[in-house]
């Protein structure tokens, strides 16, 4: 009796010592054959994304979600987190642009950022050209939506340019929403109060509930709570697809005068930049191609999707190639922009 | 309701759930004393974890987590002066002159208690005040928020015993540092000078881990002495007169636990304000202010239960508008979102189970915290008479880390010890450190939400905001209130002299 509880004993010991070398193997051969596909350039090695904003914002909920993919197609040992809150991006843009040759280190935010804050003159976007960024592939794109508070006496965007006072903006800075207000302003007529120094898209969000403000500009998704509720009433979208849930909300680009078209447009085409990965200047060319192919990699494997769909973070893919050309396009044509950019600055100062 | 109540507390008591919360809550002490490391960082740690389970139990182990990090930020606070975050601050005030008098078990008991007693107050009035959270949020603005950070700034009065002048520079020195940065309005940057990492501002934490937890090991390695020496000093208090405390201060209880739940309510005032507004309510209410600040058991009941309460109120805006109330809703939020649970009005009318489950999760993981506490609280009680030769490396190694998870950055660590100078040099010609981060906490709320009412209502801001005018008025009060005893009392000894004299 006692020899048989001595070998179930062992049994089980060895068992024990066996099962995560077996339940492992699955997994190393699958990540092998991932990391060629990623051109095997960041096999065992350590990848840092520096994720703009907090731990809880919305950049970091999506750097999180693609996390694991990204090191399972790029064959990474390790896809490390760093959140660099500051400036809406700028502090992280800042740190990308200076980071040594060979540097793991790559940059996760909103390219929208670093177009529209050199053209506003932005004290913290002196030192970098967006143009030298390497664009490595956008994870999704949200259309912007700007929202009325639910008991508001404007039900419409046309009852915004028949205002006889400025259209009160509460802004947590000079973010895209921010920039974006002041193209919207200047393209439909009215004249915009943007209340700065709120906390995040929550302070303004209840900003604009309580009234305090007439209304404000977020990412769909960060409004479709409060807006299913009856809470907010959305009047505005700038995009280039309408909503399917919301058909009748107006897009900008249509209802705009003909001589503004180009300027709304070229805003619209700059937010549609939005969620990406984004590497050094330095960046080696063999890295550049790896990480496009992980990240593109990672946002087709139907884990992640069915995930980004149970937890509405939906992705909508964007390959780097192609994004690196819209930039370097954006950058020619969106000068027109700058005007208007740096008098909102100027007026908040 | 009533089936609501009981259906909220039948759905936690499964094993998972309550496995979920054990867990929850041994690793959110871990992390709370750990300097550095809060709630948020808990949670967030937590989140990628949480994906296919119970829906009870998921919120178990996230709130779980996150109240135990109370308890936790207190406890290094109290034994070593080193606040495990921003919101263990205020317990630094009083909890650690008690473990230097040999009341370690009694400051570390009455803290836990008045915890508990907050914790499980804050969740009585959430789910009595569940109609009223619409309106109640509704009516708080950006003027409330500034007379609650003008609340704050009362308590400098409190540590600028000796040299009012001294305080007021401590104070200013301090909204000097936290200027640093981008501006919160303009976004320019501020005292930068060019630095990438400045930019960013000094990080509160790291800056607090500096003056308190270094510069307290810089004066122990230079004594050579433990920070209680059990030759001098004998450990005479114990754990029930700690918990005797945190019951017969039932009214401070009540009053500090009230104050939580209000601050929770304003988004974005966070709790390290909560820590310092529940201290000067505590100074300002005492019939002997002049022991705060060297070991007053009420200066560790207050803050404690006002955190504890703060957890009730800061689930409200999360949970009637769907808008997270801080960094750490926000990420309750996103594991709402994972759940497929949608936050907002109908939260309060359809999901109205889950949200006493949440009520009763606040309540049984502030009992298993206590009780956890109260058990380890004569162990932990003994580590401030290790050698100074053998603590000054283990909390300096502790601190330097911390500081550099605060945010990851190898610069913070020197932050770390620049600030820890800084904190020795104010000690020794005593300029107060608490005065320093009371400025430097409040500085940019009071920028924030002066700016806001402006431009928002004008200069006569206050004769448009009731709510605001009133608190004004409160808050003059309270600051006159220590004056005005100090007065009669002194105007009393007078007349007693002048009977006695003749």
């Amino acid at each position: 009796m006692k020899n048989k509880i001595e070998q179930t004993r062992r049994k089980l010991v060895i068992a024990g010592a066996m099962a995560p070398l077996v339940l492992s193997l699955p997994g190393r051969v699958m990540a092998q054959s991932q990391a060629q596909a990623g051109g095997g350039y960041y096999k065992d090695k350590v990848i840092i994304i520096n994720v703009a904003g907090g731990a809880s914002g919305g950049h970091a909920r999506f750097a999180r979600l693609l996390q694991p993919y990204l090191q399972k197609h790029s064959g990474a040992r390790e896809v490390r987190i760093v959140n660099m809150p500051g400036g809406g991006g700028l502090k992280a843009a800042n740190h990308i642009w200076r980071v040594k040759p060979g540097s793991p280190e790559i940059f996760f935010g909103n390219v929208s950022t670093l177009i529209l804050a050199p053209l506003a003159g932005s004290a913290g976007a002196q030192s970098f050209d967006p143009v030298k960024f390497h664009y490595l592939g956008r994870v999704t794109s949200e259309p912007r939506v700007l929202s009325v508070g639910g008991k508001s006496a404007i039900k419409s965007i046309q009852d915004v340019q028949k205002l006889k006072r400025p259209f009160v903006f509460p802004s947590q800075g000079t973010d895209e929403d921010f920039y974006t207000m002041a193209v919207l302003g200047d393209a439909l007529g009215f004249k915009v109060k943007a209340v700065t120094g709120y906390e995040g898209n929550a302070d303004t969000s209840l900003a604009v509930i309580k009234g305090d403000g007439d209304g404000h500009i977020t990412g769909w998704s960060e409004s479709l709570g409060p807006i299913r509720s009856g809470d907010k009433n959305p009047i505005l979208m700038v995009t280039s697809q309408p909503s399917p849930d919301y058909p009748n909300i107006p897009i900008a680009t249509n209802i705009v005068p003909a001589a503004k078209r180009a300027t709304v447009q070229s805003m619209a085409t700059i937010l549609e930049t939005h969620r990406s990965y984004i590497g050094p200047p330095n960046m080696e060319p063999q890295a550049i191609a790896a990480f496009r192919a992980a990240v593109s990699a990672a946002l087709s494997d139907p884990e992640l999707l069915a995930e980004s769909k149970k937890t509405e973070r939906l992705v909508s893919p964007m390959d780097g190639v192609t994004q690196q050309k819209r930039v370097t396009e954006l950058a020619k044509t969106s000068a027109s922009l700058a005007p208007i950019l740096i008098a909102a600055v100027k007026d908040i100062q | 309701m009533i089936e609501a109540i009981i259906a909220g507390l039948t759905a936690l008591l499964t094993p998972q759930a309550m496995l979920f919360m054990l867990i929850g809550v041994v690793y959110g002490l871990v992390i709370g004393i750990l300097p550095g490391l809060g709630g948020v960082v808990a949670m967030a740690l937590l989140l990628p974890f949480t994906y296919g389970f119970e829906t009870a139990a998921t919120l178990a182990l996230l709130l779980g987590a996150h109240i135990a990090t109370i308890w936790g930020d207190s406890v290094t606070s109290i034994l070593f002066s080193v606040p495990g975050s921003a919101k263990g601050l205020a317990l630094c005030f009083d909890g650690y002159p008690m473990t230097q008098k040999g009341q370690a078990k009694r400051a570390l008991a009455a803290s836990a208690t008045g915890a508990l007693l907050g914790g499980i107050i804050g969740a009585i009035f959430l789910a009595l005040c569940i109609p009223l959270i619409r309106p109640v949020i509704l009516a708080l603005g950006p003027s409330e928020y500034l007379m609650m950070a003008l609340w704050g700034l009362t308590v400098i009065a409190t540590f600028s015993e000796g040299s009012l002048m001294k305080g007021l520079t401590a104070s200013v020195l301090g909204v000097l540092v936290a200027f640093i940065g981008m501006d919160v309005v303009t976004a320019t940057p501020r005292f930068t000078f060019g630095s990438e990492f400045l930019m960013e501002g000094i990080s509160f934490p790291v800056a607090m881990i500096g003056l308190f937890a270094v510069s307290e090991m810089m004066k122990l390695a230079i004594k050579g002495t433990p920070i209680v020496d059990r030759s001098l000093v004998k450990e005479e208090s114990t754990v029930w007169q700690g918990v005797c405390d945190g019951f017969s201060h039932w009214w401070l209880v009540v009053r500090s636990s009230l104050l939580g739940l209000w601050i929770g309510v304003l988004p974005g005032v966070g709790a390290s304000v909560a820590g310092l507004a529940a201290y000067a309510q505590a100074v300002q209410t005492s019939k002997t202010p002049e022991r705060f600040g060297k070991g007053a058991v009420e200066g560790v009941i207050a803050p404690d239960a006002t955190m504890g309460a703060n957890e009730g109120g800061g689930l409200m805006p999360t949970l009637a508008f769907g808008i997270p109330g801080g960094e750490s809703m926000a990420i309750l939020l996103v594991a709402f979102i994972g759940l497929g649970v949608v936050p907002g009005p109908d939260m309060l009318t359809k999901n109205l189970d889950l949200v006493f489950s949440m009520v009763w999760i606040i309540v049984i993981a502030n009992i298993a915290v206590t009780l956890i506490g109260l058990g380890i609280t004569p162990w932990l009680a003994r580590l401030p008479s290790l050698q100074a030769n053998l603590m000054v490396p283990i909390v300096l190694a502790v601190c330097f880390v911390g500081a550099y998870a605060t945010r990851g950055h190898i610069e913070d660590v020197v932050v770390a010890a620049v600030f820890g100078i800084v904190g020795y040099l104010m000690d020794k010609y005593r300029y107060s450190r608490a005065n320093f981060v009371i400025g430097m906490v409040l500085a940019v709320m009071i920028e924030r939400n002066l700016h806001i009412s402006l431009t928002l209502y004008g200069k006569d801001f206050l004769l448009q905001r009731p709510i605001a005018l009133a608190m004004l008025l409160f808050v003059l009060f309270t600051a006159a209130l220590p004056f005005v005893r100090n007065w009669r009392r002194q105007r009393k000894q007078a007349a007693a002299a002048g009977v006695s004299a003749p």
